[in-house]
């Protein structure tokens, strides 16, 4: 998998004065903000130094059951977690680095909810090895609610109303992330399959292709 | 040995090379159930339908099995290259169309990126989407052990319900398929309960050629009709030499339904599923003439 790069991004617009919700305001309706700010995470190394970053593969050479540290890059931040090679990214994700915006739904792959960006790529991390994850970059919603870059989405989920219960959101805005890196203007058929490796259980799809398909036309135009 | 009871008891290994995850296979002590990009197995053992294996030896992340090659003749994929590759990649679009489209319908985006050819045709389900495509594509599935490797024809690799032809000691590396010769075209068709996120109640592939309104050359694998993805061989010697017309597609229909003996499950029922083959075969035809 290679990363997209992060150059296609268009230039955060302007807030729009139209609706008066921020990011956050929209989060914390989702209870998303807090894990990562309030309860830092377990170990957290200094992150300024690409070089330090050094994605090493896990080295193990045998078989183990034994929890071994790993070196994750999560948001743009450097973790080191102390991981049993069968830990699941989601686990690891809300139970030791208290992001729980990555929502554990179906955990069989089949909702979407649980998605992150892998190297630019949206993955389900119920299905992945958090030991798989080491060497990659992993972009959270939390990620994402905190880079101004994807501000334009957010705004449109909260300026279409695109949330029932909210609980598949942070699933949907990862997802539309993805899209919404690769800069590409798409039409609402094709938003609507783009997402179609999420369920929303209230069924508010409608609303969230809808929120999506503008952030996309927008974005391009920007 | 005690089979274990939670996942806390699997051992798990990251080989780093090819070579260090054949040598684990090659010792029944070490040997472990190969883990790829988990989109059957974490299911199946987050749902506790199979029994947990003792030993997981985790395979996805070697470089060396994530390639699309080409010569002449043939499209080499290797084993670890993901639905999302297959359906993006210019090369199999080209040479194998119906498995890019295959591809393309698996799950939703995010299991596409995740899921593997090499896992989806070790998985042996008969419901496995690229099964059809690679039937008609036909070629080899390359296998290596420390032995060395071995060949088998992608026709005959699954030998029974989620069986396949593999060795304890060896691992699936590639897939040499026949490209699609000039002249020719593909169809892939599937059904399933909506059009993303759902297992085919069935579908199948074709792979056929017309010549001045003549079928010259027609192949045709349907799955989830049977224990195992099957070519409907005797339809096909049937079509040979036939013109591409109303009569032929009747009979086709026909011939197509009595020649699969599928069975009632969760998915569907036996007389929907063989009603459909024959529309498949039909809509095939049709293409055939299209194109
Ligand atoms: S929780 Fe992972 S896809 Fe549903
Ligand atoms: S808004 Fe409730 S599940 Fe989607």
């Amino acid at each position: 998998m290679t990363a997209p790069g992060r150059d296609p991004v268009p230039a955060p617009a302007a807030k729009s004065a139209q609706f008066s919700s921020t990011r956050r305001q929209f989060l914390r309706g989702l209870g998303l903000v807090g894990a990562a700010s309030v309860c830092p995470p377990l170990t957290t190394a200094a992150t300024a130094n690409p070089a330090n970053a050094k994605p090493s593969h896990p080295d193990l050479e045998e078989y183990g059951r034994d929890p071994q540290p790993v070196i994750l890059q999560i948001n743009g931040q450097t973790h080191t977690v102390s991981v049993a090679p069968r830990d699941t990214l989601l686990d690891v994700l809300r139970h030791q680095l208290n992001l729980t915006g990555t929502k554990s739904i179906c955990e069989h792959g089949a909702c979407g909810g649980c998605s992150v960006l892998w190297d630019g790529r949206a993955v389900p991390t119920c299905l992945c090895l958090a030991r798989e994850a080491a060497g990659h970059e992993i972009l959270t919603v939390e990620g994402i609610a905190d880079d101004p870059r994807f501000a334009p989405l957010i705004e449109a989920f909260c300026a279409h109303d695109a949330a029932q219960c909210g609980f598949c959101i942070p699933g949907f805005v990862v997802r539309a992330a993805e899209l919404f890196l690769q800069g590409e203007r798409m039409s609402t058929e094709e938003v609507q399959i783009a997402l179609s490796g999420n369920l929303c259980r209230c069924g508010t799809h409608a609303k969230i292709v809808t929120a999506v398909t503008a952030a996309l036309s927008a974005g391009a135009i920007a | 040995m005690r089979a274990p009871q939670t996942f806390e008891e699997v051992d798990v290994f990251f080989p780093d090379t090819l070579d260090a995850a054949l040598i684990a296979q090659a010792d029944p002590n070490r040997r472990g159930r190969v883990l790829a990009g988990g989109t059957d197995l974490m299911v199946q053992w987050e749902a506790g339908v199979v029994p947990l294996p003792p030993r997981v030896i985790s395979i996805k992340h070697l470089p060396v099995l994530r390639q699309i090659e080409e010569n002449p003749g043939m499209l080499i994929i290797g084993a670890g290259v993901t639905h999302k590759q297959l359906r993006a990649s210019p090369l199999v679009r080209q040479y194998l169309p119906s498995l890019a489209e295959a591809a393309a319908t698996i799950g939703g985006e995010q299991i596409q990126v995740m899921g593997t050819i090499g896992g989806s045709v070790a998985n042996a389900s008969p419901a496995g989407d690229l099964a059809p495509s690679l039937m008609v594509a036909e070629g080899d599935v390359v296998l290596a052990s420390v032995r060395g490797e071995r060949r088998v024809p992608v026709t005959a690799c699954w030998t029974g319900y989620r069986q396949i032809d593999c060795a304890p000691d060896e691992l699936i590396v590639r897939f040499e398929l026949t490209k699609m010769p000039a002249g020719y075209c593909e169809g892939w068709r599937k059904l399933g309960p909506r059009q993303a996120q759902a297992i085919s109640k069935i579908m199948g592939s074709f792979r056929g050629q017309l010549t001045d309104g003549i079928i010259t050359d027609f192949k045709v694998a349907v799955g989830s009709v049977a224990p195992t993805c099957i070519r409907l061989y005797e339809l096909e010697q049937w079509l040979v030499g036939k013109p591409c017309d109303a009569a032929t597609c009747n009979e086709a229909e026909t011939r197509a339904r009595a020649g699969v003996h599928p069975i009632d499950d969760i998915r569907s029922t036996a007389a929907y599923r063989q009603w459909v083959t024959g529309r498949m075969i039909r809509s095939f035809l049709q293409t055939l003439e299209v194109k």
